[in-house]
């Protein structure tokens, strides 16, 4: 896990809402599983698994207004 | 220099008026040393004004008893600058609009990382004329003598390389306003702070941490900046410790010292042959950056004074650690324990000052589970030589999970409160009671339990030398 072995990216999940869900990992599945740790049963379940796209940290505040 | 009561005496020079923020009364009577460290974004940018016959007078929030002792200062000027933190906002929220009270035509001009993360709250505010966003040394001295030229809000510019900084003129800080804190103050350098002998230079070689964790993300707002060049490092020290020493020791405020290994080689071959003395110094890095360069850090450790060694180390659990996206694992917090342990043993059996952790924690982490918390004060209890530094964790805007947090109606946090408060509750859903009766030793027996095994499991000490 560490960044030299295994860096992390940043994630924009779909959800159903229309919102989207910041995470971050190693990968999309990766991301999903660290957001599983905080999320509910019924937050994970508004997210939309196949639909997100990756982003830079850089970035990251260009997105901020469509967190959900 | 200060009046019958004690408090200090302002005198004018300019028109031009430099804030400094922070709590009422931090330079009175403060209540711990940190609130005492001088803002090097207001060193710099005053500096770079003075240098460009930009007179400015200073004057800080932190130097006066209260809002009114305060407002009674500010007539009469035209302009007031301020740097503002999220942590600082609430008090350079009110001194702006106690200023535009005085100086209806005066203009306030606010720039700092609050501005850059947080500036639909700064926008709403009617009483902050000017607005800049991320670094403003190279556009201040155009702004200040020319404001009708830029926007209300508008995009600063940095410097590429902090080669390119002039060395912060330490007379322009804020001084101590009070005799009795005059006399350990050490101004223009700084009070000691328990971290080694005062007098204190607290000194930047770099900017921005680029990893990701997302309790921070400032690389998501500074550009990449050149660090300093460890010959100005030491140049500066050395000048420091000639006119306003002699120096005690130093405070590298790098968010992350430990990282670009070659400048840290230079560091390591220069400092101890060209500075007028090696003084002990605190600086910060990463689990992952020690366990990745071990003969670095011991090498830096043991032969340039590195004696107090900050490190996020956050959580002792890997769940935790993941979704703090801090890319560091409980084994990599462990390889830099032990092996900072090991130093520190051998150093003290040759008489001389072991390193110790300055070990910085977070607790109350949503999702963070009761066993998450055990680990991670059991990780503080295998340090040998520490000071903790534990706090609840705080969702800044601009941060990513802090937005995230925002986004999904959790923050507690408000303009109102973003002081560093560290045992404010800050989260909806994390249960502070049980991290009260956690820190208060209700949960001593179950901690201890695990210990031995803790300490003693079995880490693969050969995966660093193949990531090295």
């Amino acid at each position: 896990m560490s960044s030299f072995s295994n860096p992390h990216y940043m994630y924009l999940f779909d959800l159903k809402n229309g919102k989207k869900k910041l995470a971050y990992g190693a990968s999309p599945e990766a991301a999903l599983d660290i957001l599983n740790i905080r999320l509910t049963a019924e937050e994970m379940a508004e997210i939309i698994p196949e639909r997100y796209q990756k982003i830079r940290q850089r970035e990251l505040q260009k997105y901020v207004h469509l967190l959900g | 220099m200060f009046d019958f009561f004690g408090r200090i005496k302002h005198q004018r020079h300019s028109d031009i008026l430099w804030l400094d923020l922070g709590d009422l009364g931090d330079l009175v009577n403060p209540d711990g040393p940190h609130e005492q460290w001088q803002d090097h974004g207001l060193g710099l940018l005053r500096t770079i004004l003075h240098q460009n016959d930009i007179q400015t007078d200073i004057l800080s929030t932190r130097a006066v008893r209260s809002w009114p002792e305060l407002r009674k200062l500010l007539p009469g000027y035209r302009i007031m600058l301020m740097n503002v933190r999220s942590y600082t906002y609430p008090s350079g929220l009110k001194a702006a609009q106690l200023f535009k009270e005085v100086n209806p035509e005066g203009l306030v001009m606010a720039g700092g990382m609050h501005a850059t993360v947080a500036l639909d709250e700064m926008e709403a505010i009617a009483a902050f004329d000017k607005i800049c966003q991320g670094p403003g040394e190279e556009v201040i001295v155009d702004l200040v003598r020319n404001p009708a030229q830029f926007p209300r809000v508008f995009l600063g510019k940095g410097a590429r390389s902090m080669a390119d900084w002039p060395a912060i003129d330490r007379t322009l800080w804020p001084k101590p306003a009070s005799r009795h804190l005059k006399r350990t103050f050490n101004w223009p350098l700084e009070p000691e702070c328990g971290w080694g002998p005062a007098p204190v230079a607290t000194i930047l070689t770099s900017r921005v941490c680029p990893w990701q964790c997302v309790f921070c993300n400032e690389s998501s707002y500074i550009p990449n900046m050149g660090r300093r060049p460890v010959d100005m490092v030491i140049d500066e020290l050395n000048y420091l410790d000639r006119m306003h020493g002699p120096l005690g020791s130093v405070v590298i405020h790098d968010s992350m010292f430990f990282q670009n290994p070659s400048w840290l080689e230079e560091w390591l071959e220069k400092y101890p042959r060209r500075a007028n003395k090696v003084w002990p110094y605190w600086a910060a890095a990463r689990s992952d950056t020690v366990r990745q360069w071990p003969e670095l850090y011991e090498a830096l450790v043991r032969e340039t004074n590195w004696d107090t060694v900050s490190i996020g180390f956050e959580s002792g659990s890997d769940r935790i650690l993941r979704l703090l996206n801090k890319e560091c694992t409980e084994d990599d917090n462990l390889f830099t324990i032990e092996l900072t342990n090991r130093i520190g043993d051998d150093l003290e059996r040759q008489g001389k000052q072991p390193p110790r952790f300055w070990a910085n924690i977070m607790l109350g982490i949503p999702g963070e589970l009761p066993e998450d918390a055990f680990k991670t004060l059991r990780m503080l209890k295998t340090m040998k030589r520490v000071f903790p530094s534990i706090s609840f964790y705080a969702p800044y805007p601009g941060s990513a999970l802090g937005n995230q947090l925002i986004a999904e109606g959790k923050s507690l946090m408000s303009k109102d409160n973003y002081h560093r408060f560290p045992d404010d509750e800050k989260v909806a859903g994390v249960d502070y009671g049980f991290y009260r009766e956690l820190l208060a030793g209700k949960y001593d027996h179950e901690i201890n339990r695990g210990l031995e095994e803790y300490q003693t499991r079995d880490i693969n000490f050969a995966e660093a030398l193949t990531k090295a």
